[in-house]
């Protein structure tokens, strides 16, 4: 016969104020098999767990039911407290009566009884509780990064720094990402390029980065501890031993200056082989296969100008691309994010006219190494704009776009108007029409105070349109500081456009099984208590790929994901999770389903006895092959057949 | 305890409030309390250069319950339905819809109806268009009737006792 | 495509120069235009005074719509607005559709949302398409650059589903383009006529008038193509009027677009009943010759 004990607890007043907790553990102990029944006020106290340890011995219990939160909140908690009562950790049974009880009824003798209900059914359930044992997994020491902005490079580089090998794997043929497109950065107007270079460089020559530019991941297997990645090298159609990153392709090609240059959002004209920026890392030239004539139609004039210029004969057109296969033991998704189509915001100008251009072209516009060297210039004129309005959440915390609050719209402009009186002088006249001045981080607040002093005019307001008019702009603007309608004439408007998930973001979920929140960001797996884990053990996210965020929140959570990371990679083994699907080998037929409905590919049919299997290291414990086997040959461990009926029977 | 208006002493009118915002969600969703300000529709608001219609402040009003001080004022009938405000307000409200909203209260408890209005209602009530065939002027100052253009006869309510029986009703009733 | 027509309350008391050029033009175009008897005011010019009334009203024409079988061809954006809103309310708001339709059940009629509803533009430039209208083409109408007003109902609101994008308009340029005229964007093209505060603010609303022309003007637009009998009223009937009122001598030639089609379809002017229009049309018809 079992002997079991019964821990009902109050949770302050959480539970007590509706529950008669004194009530069910009186009732509990009345209960076949239960040798003891106590009530106290919060039982993940340490006292709490003390009054379970010392009852474990002293009624020598073989298993126990808590009465209490969801399981997961304490579950793990109570299972180390068994644990260390000298109790299999998996002969504890939670029974949840804060969520199901004392916060779902008003009445207390409804609550009250419920909760009887299931505190009865949970200690029939708990004498039919297997011990169970773990099997280990040995990890892989390795680590994957998705995404080479500064999260990823971030990311990378403290799990390298801890001594473990790392895959980093970005899309485009240099790493940086959108950080490497800014100017200065607020609020402390560092260069951009002068804090970030040296950290590209380091990832090029970390000895234990392995670097994958102008590469995607194409699937992933396998769990925590142990991922199979296969990662495609996109074909840069340029030997990256040869180049030496001289550029001379770049002005030979036949199309020089006449492709549209996305680093420069679109602003400048490249070549169909190019460099994206001097500082890029690797520093090697890549042909885009879009443009490059000999790619899309297989000759180019009377030969390939780029061949010709290139000395160390580093262009090779018959390069294809590769796959490589790569075994790591945990994953950083650092992806970043995209801006909104300005152009969703028709009423504001963008596309009508090339004198309205977003923040982001205005930090090309700023930046020495873009299109204009530096010079703030209208795009329609060449010449020097006199005023400049800036518009605010455009598309963001707005219904019919972006819920969302960019969180860096604000201090980006405000940083703007600083450079842009750097650039121009005094004599250039700065609106900028503002919602509500979002200026939350560390030395923000103190930053916008000296803008304020800038001689910028500040309306508090949305313009509703902006009139596109032969010369410049008519923007009005009712100023509820003022309570006054206004009409601006500028030459040049700036637009503020929402961040919003990178467009590829839901192939990006599907394919490393991650969820996103409505937004479209990735989701991570608790907003306060795990904010770089995801649902998927082992993988993590950081930076703008989970939500916007700036440069020193991005690095925070980058380093964040990589001691996470590095926690896995630390070990050489892990415990699996005992609570997994179990095949009856006198059972099975091996008919195949389970291996079919397995989301983790935890299943196969050995080849040998022709009888389902379950790869312990693999299985998540959904479930999903227990409810589909046709034979009644699975089951879950804990949660069989006769547990759950006798559950059932005890409370219906 | 409550909210009172120090300029006028009124009271806020949260029952009030409470009617109108479930007038709008019956008809749609455009709740007012999500408003945020942001003065984009008074900004484009077709009437406010000329009439001074401020629609971000009648959302402003309608939030604070003083409903009765908008009934009472003449600015609800400056409107224009040009319907840029819902089109573009960010937090899916509708200044516009608002107006209407006012406006209807507004003549259901007797206040005089501005304008042209009451011709038009009692034509549309009558024969059921606002208005009956009008005889023209060409651009050379000759008449043309619609019988002397060979336009067809209009379409009008063939029942009209019945017709007017419907609408008698109906123009009694709220949303 | 057989379409009965819902005239509205304006066109057929008095814009005559639509509902002539529309039972001219559209008919060539492959549309029988049936005339459905008990209509009434879609009752849209009385949503201040009681918006219960404006739905009672469109939803019975809905009902006598639907009754005929017929899909409808409403020329006019405000009726178009109204219809359509009744639409949406007796498709989506069950407890307002149950209402409206007990108000209709004394008459014999019911009403579920089913009447498609065709506006001018949309039904040339998306149902009949650009490729007939180019077809029936005879005249050259020596490329005249039109202004543009496309009323603010048949644009706005988006989420009632208009015919017509709200904040970039461009089938009636599209439709401009086919019948061998041209239109610039221009930055007042989606301003309001001020028609609708007509009733109770009359001076102010042929200001609006007036500021919209006087900016046409000055930009050397050959004249102004619309498709809304109550904005043709501000900006023709009224032309005038918006003159004085904002103190300039305003000539702009004011057409319905389906006047305008005629003429590009070898249609006599007298048949499109131009001769009504108030503002000087003259102009238009000497660029033709010009361009012939
Ligand atoms: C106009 C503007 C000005 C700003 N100014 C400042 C400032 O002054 N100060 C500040 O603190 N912050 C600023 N920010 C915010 C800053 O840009 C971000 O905080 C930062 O870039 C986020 O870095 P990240 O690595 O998360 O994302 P990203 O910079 O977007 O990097 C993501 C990387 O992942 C790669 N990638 C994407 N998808 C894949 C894939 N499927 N496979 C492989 N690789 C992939 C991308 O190519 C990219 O290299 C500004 C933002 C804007 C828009
Ligand atoms: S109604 Fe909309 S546009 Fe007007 S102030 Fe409120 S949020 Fe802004
Ligand atoms: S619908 Fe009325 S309140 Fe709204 S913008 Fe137009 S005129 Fe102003």
């Amino acid at each position: 016969m079992n002997k079991i004990g019964v821990f009902v607890c109050h949770c302050g007043l959480n539970i007590a104020s509706k529950v008669d907790v004194v009530e069910v553990a009186e009732y509990a102990s009345k209960l076949p098999g239960v040798v003891i029944s106590k009530d106290y006020k919060y039982m993940c106290s340490d006292p709490g767990a003390n009054l379970i340890k010392d009852s474990i011995k002293e009624f020598d219990l073989d298993g126990i039911v808590i009465a209490s939160c969801s399981p997961r909140m304490h579950e793990h908690t109570f299972r180390g407290v068994a644990k260390d009562g000298g109790l299999n950790p998996f002969t504890v049974e939670i029974t949840n009566i804060r969520e199901q009880c004392s916060w779902a009824h008003e009445d207390p003798a409804e609550a009250t009884q419920k909760a009887k209900a299931l505190v009865r059914s949970a200690v029939s359930k708990a004498a039919l509780l297997e011990p169970l044992e773990a099997s280990r997994t040995p990890v892989t020491p390795e680590a994957l990064v998705v995404g080479g902005g500064i999260a990823g490079i971030q990311a990378a580089l403290n799990i390298a720094d801890s001594g473990f090998k790392v895959h980093l794997v970005e899309k485009e043929p240099t790493v940086g990402g959108r950080m490497a497109q800014l100017d200065k950065t607020f609020p402390t107007l560092d260069c951009s390029s002068c804090i970030l270079t040296p950290k590209m460089m380091e990832v090029y020559h970390h000895p234990n980065v392995d670097l994958l530019t102008y590469a995607e991941v194409e699937s992933i297997e396998g769990s925590i501890g142990n991922y199979k990645v296969k990662v495609r090298k996109k074909a840069r159609y340029v030997d990256i031993d040869k180049c030496t990153g001289c550029n001379e392709c770049a002005s030979a090609c036949r199309l020089a200056g006449r492709v549209v240059d996305e680093f420069n959002m679109g602003m400048g004209k490249r070549s169909a082989c190019y460099i994206p920026f001097p500082q890029a890392v690797p520093l090697k030239s890549t042909i885009d296969p879009n443009s490059c004539l000999m790619l899309r139609f297989g000759r180019c004039g009377d030969g390939p100008l780029c061949v010709k210029a290139c000395e160390p004969g580093a262009i090779d057109f018959s390069q294809k691309d590769e796959t490589l296969e790569l075994n790591v033991g945990a994953v950083v998704i650092a992806t970043g994010y995209d801006l909104l189509e300005a152009n969703r915001m028709f009423e504001y100008g963008y596309g009508r006219s090339p004198d309205v251009i977003t923040t982001m072209q205005l930090e090309r516009l700023i930046s020495s190494s873009g299109p204009t060297h530096g010079e703030v210039v209208l795009p329609s004129s060449g010449k020097h704009p006199t005023s400049v309005t800036f518009i605010l959440c455009v598309g963001s915390r707005d219904e019919t776009q972006c819920s969302w609050c960019c969180r860096i719209g604000c201090m980006s402009a405000l940083k703007h108007v600083y450079l842009l009186r750097e650039k121009l002088g005094e004599e250039v006249e700065i609106n900028i029409c503002y919602t509500d001045i979002r200026s939350f981080g560390k030395g923000y607040e103190e930053f916008y105070r000296n803008i304020r002093s800038k001689n910028t005019n500040f309306f508090r307001g949305r313009p509703s349109e902006v009139r596109v008019k032969k010369e410049g702009f008519l923007i009005d603007i009712f100023d509820t500081t003022t309570d006054k309608l206004f009409e601006i004439r500028s030459d040049m408007v700036v637009l503020v456009p929402a961040l919003v998930p990178r467009s590829d973001s839901q192939e990006l979920a599907r394919t490393f099984k991650l969820s996103r929140s409505s937004d479209g960001f990735l989701l991570e797996a608790h907003p306060k208590l795990r904010p770089m884990d995801t649902f998927v053990n082992g993988t993590f996210i950081a930076g703008c790929a989970q939500g916007p965020k700036d440069i020193s929140d991005t690095v925070s959570q980058a380093c964040g994901a990589a001691s996470r990371a590095v926690g896995i990679l630390s070990k050489e083994e892990l415990e699996n999770e005992p609570l997994i699907a179990w095949v009856d080998p006198e059972v099975c037929v091996g008919c195949g389903v389970c291996v079919e409905v397995c989301a983790y590919s935890a299943r196969n049919i050995n080849d040998v006895t022709g009888i389902a299997e379950v790869d312990e290291a693999l299985c998540a414990g959904c479930g999903a092959c227990v409810s589909s086997c046709p034979s009644n040959a699975c089951t879950h461990k804990n949660y069989t057949k006769r547990q759950l009926v006798r559950m059932i029977d005890e409370v219906v | 305890m409550g909210i009172t208006d120090l300029t006028s002493m009124a009271e806020v009118e949260t029952e009030a409030r409470r009617e109108l915002n479930e007038r709008l969600l019956r008809l749609r969703e455009e709740a007012s309390y999500y408003c945020y300000q942001c003065a984009k529709c008074t900004a484009g608001c077709e009437a406010h250069k000329l009439l001074e219609l401020e629609p971000h402040r009648i959302v402003a009003l309608l939030k604070r319950g003083l409903v009765q001080e908008m009934v009472n004022s003449d600015i609800i009938w400056t409107c224009l339905s040009c319907f840029k405000c819902k089109e573009r307000c960010p937090q899916k409200v509708a200044p516009v819809n608002i107006l209407f909203a006012l406006k209807n209260l507004a003549v259901a408890s007797g206040k005089e109806v501005p304008g042209d209005y009451t011709a038009m209602l009692t034509s549309a009530m009558g024969m059921g268009l606002i208005q009956d065939v009008q005889t023209v002027t060409t651009r050379g100052g000759e008449t043309r009737t619609r019988e002397g253009l060979c336009l067809p006869p209009i379409s009008v309510p063939t029942d009209p006792a019945k017709f007017q029986m419907t609408v008698m009703t109906v123009a009694m009733e709220k949303v | 495509m057989r379409l009965g027509l819902f005239p509205g309350c304006l066109m057929p008391t008095e814009q005559y120069g639509y509902e002539i050029s529309l039972r001219k033009v559209l008919p060539m175009l492959g549309v029988e235009i049936v005339d459905v008897m008990d209509l009434s005011c879609c009752g849209e010019p009385l949503k201040s005074i009681n918006q219960m009334l404006t739905l009672t009203l469109s939803t019975r024409s809905l009902a006598v719509f639907k009754k005929e079988g017929l899909d409808a061809l409403v020329p006019c954006p405000m009726c178009h607005l109204a219809l359509s809103e009744a639409n949406r309310i007796v498709k989506e708001e069950e407890d307002m559709a149950r209402r409206l339709n007990e108000k209709l059940s004394a008459e014999g009629l019911d009403y579920d949302g089913s009447v498609a509803l065709y506006h001018t533009i949309d039904l040339v430039h998306d149902h009949i398409g650009l490729e007939k209208v180019k077809d029936m083409v005879k005249v050259d109408l020596g490329s005249p650059d039109m202004a543009t007003h496309y009323g603010c109902h048949i644009i706005r609101p988006t989420e009632l589903g208009r015919p017509v994008d709200a904040e970039n308009p461009q089938k009636m340029e599209r439709i401009l383009e086919a019948i061998g005229a041209r239109s610039n964007d221009y930055a007042e093209k989606l301003d309001c006529c001020g028609g609708p505060v007509l009733p109770v603010h009359p001076d102010t609303a042929v200001t609006k008038t007036g500021q919209k022309l006087q900016a046409v003007q000055e930009q050397g637009f050959d004249g102004m193509v619309l498709a809304c009998p109550w904005c043709h009223k501000m900006y023709d009937s009224k032309q005038k009027k918006a003159g004085e009122t904002v103190g300039a001598k305003l000539e702009v030639p004011v057409v319905y677009l389906t006047q305008l089609m005629g003429l590009a379809f070898g249609i006599p002017p007298g048949e499109l009943g131009l001769d009504l229009n108030q503002s000087p049309v003259e102009r238009l018809l000497q660029k033709d010759k010009e361009g012939a």
